[in-house]
């Protein structure tokens, strides 16, 4: 077939591109879960702050990548064209379902299992730690999932800002009309989809406790 | 700022069996209901849209036939085949366009020789007369900021060459693949810049140019933004790249019929330059002013 052909002849730069998709989408989930876990926390402390916070978080997904992009280029620090305003952008997009679960794995814990750790003379952190986390794993586990698995989607448009990824194969594809091309990007970004699914699939079973 | 202006300039080859039967589709739809009148149609960009309502404006007041508009009508290749197959009456088309995509030549620079090959082709292969060019030539351009431009006196593309080791380039997809694109320009002029260009999505060039992200980019010589973002186009006096002049073609028959037609398109040509061309795509892309009514004032204030 003339995909493998084409992987035959180019596989420095398949691989470099496949290379340069997974360290986006490790980066921006990485980081997207570095400040959507605490925010989410954060939310089942202050209820006032969730309609706010999730509605922005709403609002970022709704942005068309290119106008994002156009947006960001201009910024000082995160602005600008590569890879850093590329992580920027599919950052705000991982955002939401780690915050939406992370709140509703907390909030959707046993007001019982509450009120017992707080009998137990529990601290506010004590609870959330020993508590309220163990018990939300597995519901912020497939925030994070979901997040991993919409981002090697996303992060083919990294290739529209100079950022490189399996994405330069299908811009490349699209602007030739070569389907080849476009199939040689597309297909591994749907298989990683698929292995990074199957592998948190797999973290979420064993960690996540589940109520039975 | 459509990525692939023009219509998709050499490399024609519109996409799969839906995409055909779709525009199959659109063309028996557009065609609907024979008529006493002429149809004009236009390719699915700003600048095509606009031509075509000059075009029929022009001829409105010419002749005072009613003319019928299917505007936007999809790439080349629609338009291509809803005028061969008489469902449109005429549409404004680009030498170069018609060369390398309808007609299957290479590319080939020099402008005359392209406009008297898709001239004699045309009427030959389709009964389609091509009408006189309106002046402009929508090829790639070579685009830098004002300022800098003028800080170190460049004009033309030969004159990059000094100034491109310390310049960082970027440019679409599209450019950096095309056999007329990024390589052999480089090599024609002999262009070195500080790192290998930065592939990026055309649109988003113009913005990181005008940000001082990239410092030369290359987009289509009437793109509105040239103007708005305070940008220059640079002259390719080595003639890298093909021409794409743009003129008015019409079925023979059509002439044939209503003679008036020809002498009100004849009235057009050579009265569009690029940086006028450029002013209209930039009042309806940037200032998003109507484009009935940008053809009307252009009309009223050019050939009153």
């Amino acid at each position: 077939m003339r995909l493998f052909q084409f992987y035959a002849q180019n596989s420095g730069e398949a691989l470099g591109l496949f290379w340069q998709h997974i360290y986006l989408v490790a980066i921006s989930t990485g980081a997207a879960t570095a400040v959507g876990l605490p925010l989410g926390v954060l939310l089942t402390r202050r209820p006032a702050w969730r309609g706010p916070v999730l509605g922005l978080a709403n609002v970022f997904q709704t942005i068309p990548s290119l106008a994002l992009f156009g947006f960001l280029i201009p910024l000082p620090f995160i602005g600008g064209i590569g890879a850093r305003t590329a992580i920027v952008a599919l950052v705000l997009y991982a955002l939401l379902p780690i915050v939406r679960n992370t709140y509703t794995g907390i909030a959707g814990v046993d007001p019982a299992v509450r009120d017992a750790g707080r009998g137990m003379g529990m601290t506010d952190r004590q609870l959330l730690l020993m508590v309220e986390l163990p018990l939300a794993l597995g519901v912020i586990l497939a925030g994070v999932r979901v997040a991993t698995v919409v981002s090697v989607g996303t992060a083919t448009i990294a290739a529209a800002i100079g950022a490189g990824g399996l994405g330069e194969y299908i811009f490349r594809g699209v602007a030739m009309v070569n389907d080849t091309l476009i199939l040689a990007g597309a297909l591994p970004a749907a298989l990683l989809a698929l292995a990074a699914d199957g592998l948190l699939g797999f973290a979420e079973r064993r960690l996540g406790w589940r109520p039975t | 700022m459509a990525a692939d202006m023009r219509g998709g300039r050499a490399d024609g080859r519109p996409g799969g069996r839906w995409f055909r039967f779709g525009c199959a589709a659109l063309v028996l739809a557009a065609g609907c209901g024979r008529r006493d009148r002429i149809v004009v149609g236009a390719k699915n960009f700003t600048e095509s849209d606009l031509l075509a309502e000059i075009v029929a404006q022009q001829i409105e007041r010419r002749t005072g036939m009613p003319v019928g508009r299917r505007l936007h009508l999809g790439g080349t290749f629609v338009c291509h085949q809803a005028i061969t197959s008489g469902r449109i009456d005429l549409y404004v088309e680009y030498t170069g366009t018609a060369f390398t995509a309808v007609l299957k030549h290479p590319p080939v620079q020099d402008r005359d020789s392209v406009y008297r090959a898709v001239a004699a082709e045309y009427g030959e292969r389709f009964g389609i007369v091509w009408g006189k060019p309106f002046g402009f030539n929508n090829t790639f351009a070579i685009v830098v900021r004002r300022r800098d431009a003028e800080r170190h006196g460049l004009k033309q593309v030969s004159d990059v060459a000094r100034v491109a080791p310390r310049w960082r380039a970027g440019f679409g997809f599209e450019f950096l693949e095309r056999a007329d694109g990024f390589a052999g320009l480089a090599r024609t002029y002999g262009l070195t810049f500080a790192a290998p260009p930065t592939a990026m999505d055309l649109g988003l060039t113009y913005r990181a140019l005008a940000d001082g992200r990239v410092d030369l980019i290359a987009g289509n010589s009437t793109d509105g933004q040239i103007e708005a973002l305070d940008l220059v186009a640079l002259e390719d006096d080595r003639h890298y790249f093909p021409p794409y002049e743009a003129a008015p073609v019409i079925r023979a028959e059509v002439l044939k019929r209503y003679p008036g037609v020809t002498a009100a398109l004849d009235e057009l040509a050579g009265r569009l330059s690029d940086a006028e061309m450029r002013r209209l795509n930039a009042d309806a892309d940037v200032r998003h002013r109507g484009i009935t009514t940008i053809a009307r004032e252009w009309l009223r204030a050019n050939l009153p």
